[in-house]
């Protein structure tokens, strides 16, 4: 297990942000020093060209001309060597980091003892694709604003250098500048934000209507379908011209602004180089300087705006990894087998209320609850997913309470197969060894007593098929049968099994039931110490069939015990819920 | 259908077409002669907006002249209020331009947009029983957002930049065409770090969308299985796995952004060779007098000016050619033939509605159809004949149970009396006429189909139902709500049929999914109905009630259901057995139990304890004549 490197309880959006600092900080002190190396440089370029026409261009001089663009050439090297080099390594410290920290979220979304974040699966998702990326930008935070300091400082350095009022005048004005044109910027970016709501409802709305088509085609509904589809296209539509004419107003007057604001310098320097203040190439410098000096004051208002965002995902980034865990298990390892595998004694948990139930060694158990969700209840506890204060009474393991058991203890003693069977991505033969070392032959067995085997057949590759995210090739019948499989070949103490043939036929389901009581039942005799126990929690009569013994709850209790047969034959309610 | 009648993997790629360069070329074309006003005031704007930009390093430069031939300060000033009127001019310029460009692009794609469902929304079922659903989604989603982002977000910076290259790229030439040819000779360069980085980048995208998405994949499977993987303690694997595909995808970005460093190089080397090249032919110009330092100055300007305008190009190029490709695979979509929805759209249904009073829900409604399907033979391309001489006759009104075991063509069977699968030989005929002549619009407003393949739609429950039904009113789908058994939980909701289902939304069960198709099954109002699997996926308990709704919703239409629980069969008006695609027994419950064969033993063996079975568990071989003999596994017995 991957523990998260921070303890729960501790972390915060800034703990996360300090942390990515602090663990990417060779990357981030080399690449910010070059990236501000890389700004100087860019600084230098205007002042370049002013130094080239003043002492060259204007001049003559051949051994100037020379010297100066040779000067231009180590200026570009310069200049291209910092840039690549600082950029990749605060790129790589970026994707370095978020790769850390979406390899944390894993770890502690997985946690076997569970996690009290409160998110749900698709948040998590979310977390782990945008907001670990976006907690990591914090590193390139670092870099730009101190890029953009730099760049500022010597830009205005040069300019106090040719002319104090006049550097003076452009290093007030064009943070003015910058600052009135920001002004629009909450307007833009709201206008922005539901451009880009309208545009992903659009393209979630098409992907929604595709991959229900066959759905829509059953009932006969695509034109419908695609008539809603054109009325949100056409409402998109229009907040996007909304928002493109924003756009436009907004990039019109920042051409209107500055293109003002460099009029008002180039007539201050023409007028300064007049009166022999500025030479020629100095008032080239100032021109171009004026016009460069926006981009960085830009930067800083950009690095202002990202690191809002860093700090948004951060904080929930911290949610994730802080989260406390939901059920705290003990330390004890694997109980010694005894004769009653599983005992839950007077046991109250959402509709179970005083249920006390037994699970001998070697029995094959029935149990059908006439309400579902108490049936439900039942598997959450066995699964151990129910933190001991959640519930009365005790969960007995081989005669172990079983919040004294460390957890892998507990997990390798009761295994309870879902009745959503989820499958995962690749092959069928990993699907079914689930991590095991397992022989293909106790494989192959295990499919042949889960009644499986048309899944292997019905494709050339046949135990090598590929499974494609949660097993979406299969049909629904296909997908049970292996998951019963998967749980034969883990061979449990005690497996549980919850409604495992709802979509499989009824042929199918026969077979199926002979096959599991064969395989779950040949270890022991019924009573023996250590002999495998299984769980049914069915209503089917084909699965009822083949138990030992059917407990029937009713009410959060059990109601009534005996053979399928005996129950059959003498309880009218048993009759009527089991024969459908 | 279900899985069984995909083609598997990549061969769906190539069944829905790709347009060509020329074909996508002209499409668009046709788009914008659609606007020509729109157009034409949109080209002008921009072109102007852009020559205003280039106003100001040209009086720079006449400034810098002036300044060495000492003129006066009212020069000077009226050359910074020309700087200044240029500005506003373009400043109003660009704004009118890029609102005029983007109602233009924006018009024009969400034409396209549009165009594109409706072709994939009624692609013939035969298309789509061929290519499955995968490549449509991806082209209805990915595709039509690769365009979407590069013409909202990148069209506008892009157009604008290629604008200004080719303006100042002509100013410089208007300058002096001496100093024009000087800045050409960054071309070369430009060009080559053009094509070293197209030749790379392009495969890279494709890999970095695939790495991303299994990284992804890796991590919603685990999650969705989370329970699972707890249970079978491999946790450690899948962290493992989610950690190797985050590298796989981290590496590959980092390997992505380091080309964009070496093409960023390659970009500052063309940059230096054209400025060097600009200030090399103004100094010989300036020293032989053919040129002033003012126009040197301008040139030089006039050059740095470009370098943001022309890296912003090069770096576009490749978002331009993927959007470019995601183009032609929509404009692929949109040349596809629609189905006969155009001259069709739903007259046979207005008219039936039209007629009849619609106070129940759509109950009974419908005027109940014969249905006659005839299959001589049926194989999937050339895989095995699936299903092999099966007559099946559905009198008005009837309702029909299809048995058999897994592989047994039932599913098949379903399809093709759906109409959604032609058989290789034989027909289907409703109320005595061939599907092929009815169309299929026709079709699919008269045989409704339900299968395995639940589908809850993202948005409220009410917009889900209208779906079956645009017109019906809220008394009408909490009639139909009600009629299928789901009144109880309807009530639970936090909005009622206002509340929020499917993606992102209010998580329904797979019974209560169910519910809901056949609720719109009863909103469509089908003649016939056809269920597959349709109760399949609900636990037990819930099975029965589905049952029951199944039965409601089908009361009066011609129904052939796919039956998996026997008391499914039992209560059907006929039973069909299937045996390896054959048809092993047909009859009514009763005469099929008399019959005594392979349905009756099945059905004792569900119905009642057998001993015989319980005393043979353990054996893993079935004895011959046992109870399941003869019911068409075809897969279990050894």
């Amino acid at each position: 297990m991957i523990r998260p490197p921070v303890a729960a309880g501790e972390t915060s959006a800034g703990v996360v942000l300090r942390r990515a600092l602090r663990r990417q900080r060779g990357r981030v002190l080399a690449g910010t020093l070059l990236l501000c190396l890389h700004q100087v440089t860019e600084v230098l370029v205007p002042v370049a060209i002013g130094v080239i026409i003043d002492r060259a261009v204007a001049t003559g001089d051949v051994r100037a001309l020379l010297l100066s663009l040779a000067g231009l050439a180590a200026l570009f090297t310069v200049l291209a060597f910092a840039y690549r080099t600082g950029a990749r390594l605060a790129y790589a410290a970026v994707e370095r980091e978020a790769h850390a920290v979406r390899v944390e979220i894993a770890g502690r979304a997985l946690d076997p003892r569970g996690h009290r974040s409160g998110m749900r699966d698709g948040e998590l998702l979310s977390v782990t694709a945008s907001d670990a990326e976006l907690s990591a930008l914090v590193v390139r935070v670092a870099g730009l604003s101190a890029a953009a300091i730099t760049a500022i400082v010597v830009a205005a350095v040069a300019l106090l250098v040719v002319d104090v009022p006049l550097g003076l005048g452009v290093l007030v004005g064009v943070p003015l500048v910058v600052v009135a044109l920001q002004r629009m910027a909450p307007l833009l970016t709201r206008r922005s934000a539901s451009q880009q709501e309208a545009l992903a409802t659009t393209t979630a709305l098409a992907v929604d209507l595709v991959s229900g088509l066959r759905v829509l085609r059953g009932i006969g509904a695509q034109d419908h379908a695609a008539r809603r589809y054109a009325a949100t296209s056409q409402q998109a539509l229009g907040v996007t011209l909304r928002a493109a004419t924003t756009k436009g107003l907004h990039a019109g007057l920042t051409t209107t602004v500055n293109g003002l604001f460099l009029a008002v310098v180039a007539g201050v320097a023409g007028w300064l180089a007049l009166q022999g203040r500025l030479t020629i190439g100095e008032l080239v410098a100032v021109v171009g300087l004026a016009q460069f000096i926006a981009e960085p004051v830009q930067t800083l208002g950009y690095c202002v705006q990202l690191f809002a965002m860093a700090r948004g995902s951060a904080g929930r980034v911290a949610r994730v990894l802080g989260a406390a865990p939901v059920v705290r298990p003990g330390t004890a390892g694997p109980p010694d087998p005894s004769p009653s595998r599983l005992v839950l004694d007077s046991v109250g948990y959402a509709g179970l209320d005083g249920f006390s139930l037994r699970v001998d060694a070697g029995e094959v158990l029935g149990v059908l609850a006439y309400d579902p969700s108490e049936a439900e209840a039942l598997v959450a506890l066995l699964s151990g997913r129910v933190p001991r204060e959640d519930h009365r009474g005790t969960l007995y393991v081989d005669g172990v309470p079983a919040e004294d058991l460390h957890i892998d203890a507990l997990r390798g003693a009761v295994l309870v197969e879902q009745h959503d069977v989820a499958l995962f991505e690749g092959t069928l033969r990993d699907n079914l060894a689930a991590g095991a070392d397992v022989d293909e032959t106790v494989l192959r067995a295990a499919v042949r007593a889960a009644a499986a085997e048309d899944v292997l057949d019905a494709h050339p590759q046949g135990i090598d098929r590929q499974l494609t995210e949660r097993g979406a090739n299969l049909s629904g019948g296909q997908r049970q049968r292996i998951g019963l499989a998967r749980a034969l070949v883990a061979d449990p103490p005690v497996l549980v099994l919850h409604n495992p043939t709802t979509a499989i036929d009824a042929v199918t389901e026969a077979y199926l039931a002979d096959g599991l009581a064969s395989a779950r039942g040949t270890a022991g005799a019924h009573g023996t110490a250590g002999a495998r126990s299984t769980v049914l929690i069915s209503s089917s009569p084909a699965l009822l069939r083949v138990t030992h013994r059917v407990a029937v709850i009713d009410r959060g209790r059990v109601v009534a015990e005996g053979s399928h047969e005996h129950l059959l034959a003498s309880d009218a309610r048993y009759r009527e819920e089991v024969l459908r | 259908m279900t899985h069984k009648t995909t083609v598997p993997g990549g061969a769906s790629r190539q069944l829905l077409p790709t347009a060509t360069g020329r074909r996508t070329w002209a499409a668009l074309r046709s788009e914008f002669a659609r606007l020509p006003g729109l157009s034409a005031a949109a080209g002008a704007l921009l072109v102007v907006a852009a020559g205003a930009g280039l106003v100001a390093p040209w009086v720079l430069g006449r400034l810098v002249d002036d300044v060495i031939a000492g003129s006066g300060t009212r020069q000077v000033v009226s050359w910074a209020g020309v700087i200044g009127g240029a500005a506003v001019l373009a400043g109003l310029l660009t704004a009118a331009g890029a609102t005029v460009a983007a109602r233009l692009g924006e018009t024009v794609l969400a034409r396209l947009r549009e165009r594109v469902l409706d072709r994939a929304l009624h692609l013939p079922s035969a298309t789509l029983e061929r290519a499955g659903t995968g490549d449509l989604v991806a082209r209805a989603g990915d595709d039509v957002a690769v365009v979407t982002n590069v013409i909202t977000t990148s069209g506008p910076a892009f157009l604008g930049a290629l604008l200004s290259v080719v303006l100042t790229a002509a100013g410089l030439f208007a300058l002096d065409w001496r100093l024009g040819l000087a800045g050409l000779a960054a071309a070369p360069a430009y060009a080559l770090a053009l094509r070293w980085y197209l030749k790379r980048s392009v495969p890279y995208y494709a890999r970095e969308r695939v790495a991303t998405g299994e990284r992804a994949q890796a991590m919603a499977g685990a999650l969705r299985g989370s329970a699972t993987v707890r249970a079978y303690r491999t946790e450690d694997a899948h962290v493992g796995r989610i950690a190797d595909r985050s590298a796989v995808a981290r590496d590959l970005s980092l390997e992505i952004f380091n080309l964009h460093t070496r093409f960023g190089l390659r970009i500052n080397r063309a940059e230096f060779v054209g400025l060097a090249a600009v200030l090399l032919a103004g100094f010989l110009l300036v020293r032989d007098n053919l040129s002033t330092v003012g126009a040197a100055t301008t040139a030089a300007l006039y050059f740095h000016r470009l370098f943001n305008p022309i890296g912003l190009l090069l770096l576009e190029s490749d978002s331009v050619l993927q959007a470019g490709a995601s183009l032609a695979r929509l404009v692929g979509v949109t040349s596809l033939p629609g189905t006969d929805s155009a001259d069709g759209r739903g007259p046979a249904r207005e008219g039936r509605s039209g007629t009849v009073d619609r106070g129940t829900a759509g109950r009974g409604t419908a005027e109940p159809a014969a249905l006659e399907v005839v299959v001589d033979q049926h194989c999937y391309d050339d895989g095995p004949v699936v299903l092999q001489d099966v007559v099946l006759r559905l009198a008005p009104g009837e309702r029909v149970a299809l048995v058999g075991a897994s592989g047994a063509g039932k599913s098949t069977l379903a399809g093709i009396t759906a109409g959604l699968i032609a058989p290789t030989r034989g027909s289907v005929r409703l109320r005595g006429v061939p599907l092929a002549q009815l169309g299929e619009h026709r079709v699919r407003r008269e045989i409704a189909l339900i299968s395995q393949e639940v589908h809850v739609f993202a948005g409220p429950l009410a917009d889900d139902l209208r779906l079956a039904d645009p017109d019906a009113t809220d008394a009408e789908m909490t009639a139909a709500l009600d009629l299928v058994g789901a009144t109880a939980w309807i009530r639970t909701l936090p909005d009622g049929l206002a509340t929020a289902v499917g993606e992102g939304g209010w998580h329904l069960t797979a019974a209560q999914a169910q519910q809901l198709a056949l609720a719109r099954l009863v909103l469509a109002d089908a003649a016939v109905a056809v269920l597959d699997e349709a109760t399949a996926e609900a636990g037990s308990a819930g099975a029965r009630d589905l049952d029951r709704a199944a039965s409601a919703a089908t009361e009066g239409r011609t129904t052939l259901i796919v039956a998996h629980r026997l008391s499914q069969a039992a209560t059907a008006d006929r039973i069909v057995v299937l045996e390896h695609g054959r048809v092993a027994e047909h009859g009514t419950h009763d005469q099929l139990l008399e019959a005594g064969g392979g349905y009756s033993r099945l059905w004792r063996s569900w119905s009642t304890p057998d001993p015989v079975v319980r005393q043979r568990r353990g054996s893993e071989e079935y004895a011959e004549g046992g109870p399941l003999d003869g019911i068409g596994v075809s897969t279990t017995v050894p």
